[in-house]
């Protein structure tokens, strides 16, 4: 066994290894670390453009149709007065799809009760915000949404 | 042979070091951290057969379940095990939580125990969180949706967070793989690791009855007497998730479509008080929007859980108090978010 002199002399020399050591492995660690957390960070999707909803025909006063646009759904909507307007179908709550009530003329969250006008505003219970409304243009008698 | 191999494996050191070490045998209670352990391995065992058919494609991943249900021998028996299974492995690990809150078994010197076993149980939720998604059916869809859209909740990091378990900012095809790597890959081999962790951790500083009541006559050998008392609980949690996969379904409900919500939607049992929460909290609280709110809340009192060797040291009835409450809260919560 070592006498406790050569312990002492030692120690410094033991420190300086153990901070070399630790320190080449903290360095490995983080240039290891960033690219992997990078790696599965996901790269933005591009959009893929308007999508067509269908003829306007097809859609009837006081109807609505889901269309899934960049894998998102959207909630169109022909209202009495026979505009058509177009609205995120993601509550503003916690994301559930909403849908359209004709009976009702209003739109309705069925996982937490949320309930929003035919407008998009939000009436009652938890969705802190309206819908987020998305452009909608008529095109050829096409209804089209996600329009640039 | 057999005295070949047990002097190969130093069989009979191994065997005087397990009968030196005492467990506690009184109560069923004691025997529940086993019961999870074995929940996971029935869990590992039916998974492996699964992932032999399971295809984590968007476009095929609900076919393939159906398949497994409907074509492979015995397959519905395998998808009800491991469904059951997982069901079992939550209960029993929520369970594990909160009996060793109770009997206020996370004091000093078991801080390490405790710690590895709160990261266990993160792991073990995300388990069946990423679990759930696997059938990409309506449910399975409107769990992932709004489980990701939580955890966006969680304070300084849930927007990162989101995004990493979406596999992007919408939920689609890069969620399913996300989650089929984690649940089959990532969080294997990250609960291995943690669990070995706390085992090796427990057997430094193994459990003891530290009341009044402690004395030898309540302290068994772990092996045989220990053992053998686990092997019995372990033969009884086997055979009824045998008999839940024989003769109780698990309808897998109908393919995921993003355009429409389930009817009555409803998260597994395991999320119903937080879907009830959510549900009832009001649009604001404190000025913070309210879903954001909660989510902050119960991230706090995780982090209060996670400190508790720290913050109770001696086992304060307070926090004895505090875990019945909570307890009896989230069982009040799921009662109400069923009916």
């Amino acid at each position: 066994m070592a006498s406790g002199e050569s312990d002492d002399s030692k120690k410094p020399r033991r420190d300086f290894l153990a901070i070399a050591v630790g320190g080449s492995a903290a360095a490995f660690g983080v240039a290891a670390g960033y690219p992997v957390m990078r790696f599965v960070s996901p790269p933005a999707t591009l959009s893929s453009g308007p999508v067509i909803v269908g003829k306007i025909d097809e859609l009837p006063v006081g109807s609505s149709k889901t269309v899934v646009v960049d894998e998102r759904p959207v909630l169109v909507i022909r209202a009495a007065d026979g505009t058509v307007r177009a609205f995120s179908a993601l509550c503003t709550h916690l994301q559930c799809v909403v849908a359209y009530s004709a009976e009702r003329n209003q739109i309705e969250c069925p996982c937490h009760r949320g309930v929003y006008s035919a407008a998009g505003e939000n009436l009652s219970g938890p969705p802190p915000r309206p819908l987020e409304e998305i452009a909608v243009t008529i095109s050829d008698g096409n209804v089209v949404v996600g329009a640039a | 042979v057999k005295a070949w191999l047990k002097d190969r494996i130093g069989w009979d050191a191994i065997r005087s070091s397990l009968a030196a070490h005492r467990a506690p045998h009184r109560s069923f209670f004691f025997y529940l951290g086993g019961i999870t352990l074995f929940a996971l391995l029935v869990q590992v065992a039916s998974g492996l057969l699964l992932v032999l058919y399971y295809q984590p494609d968007a476009a095929q991943a609900y076919g393939s379940v159906q398949r497994i249900a409907g074509e492979v021998p015995y397959g519905n028996l395998v998808r009800n095990v491991h469904a059951w299974g997982a069901d079992t492995f939550v209960a029993c690990l929520f369970a594990h939580f909160f009996t060793v809150v109770l009997r206020r078994s996370f004091r000093p010197p078991h801080e390490l125990p405790w710690l590895s076993g709160m990261v266990a149980l993160v792991g073990g939720v995300g388990m069946a969180f990423t679990g759930a998604m696997l059938p990409w059916s309506e449910t399975a869809y409107m769990h992932a949706r709004v489980g990701s859209e939580l955890a966006g909740q969680v304070p300084f990091f849930g927007a990162a967070l989101r995004g990493f378990l979406r596999g992007g900012q919408e939920v689609g095809a890069a969620t399913l793989r996300h989650a089929f790597g984690f649940h089959v890959a990532v969080l294997p081999a990250a609960l291995t690791l943690i669990v070995g962790l706390h085992l090796f951790f427990l057997a430094r500083k193994p459990a003891v009855l530290t009341d009044a009541h402690a004395s030898s006559r309540t302290m068994i050998p772990l092996y045989p007497d220990f053992f053998a008392r686990q092997s019995v609980a372990l033969v009884g949690v086997l055979v009824s998730i045998m008999t839940l996969a024989i003769f109780v379904d698990r309808p897998l409900g109908d393919p995921a479509d993003p355009r429409i919500s389930p009817e009555s939607p409803h998260p597994p049992w395991y999320f119903l008080p937080v879907h009830e929460i959510v549900r009832a909290a009001p649009r604001e609280l404190l000025g913070i929007d309210g879903a954001r709110f909660l989510v902050g809340g119960a991230c706090l009192v995780a982090l209060v859980a996670a400190a508790l060797p720290f913050l109770d040291r001696r086992g304060s009835k307070i926090t004895f108090w505090s875990a019945w409450v909570l307890l009896l809260t989230l069982i009040l919560l799921s009662t109400r978010a069923i009916h």
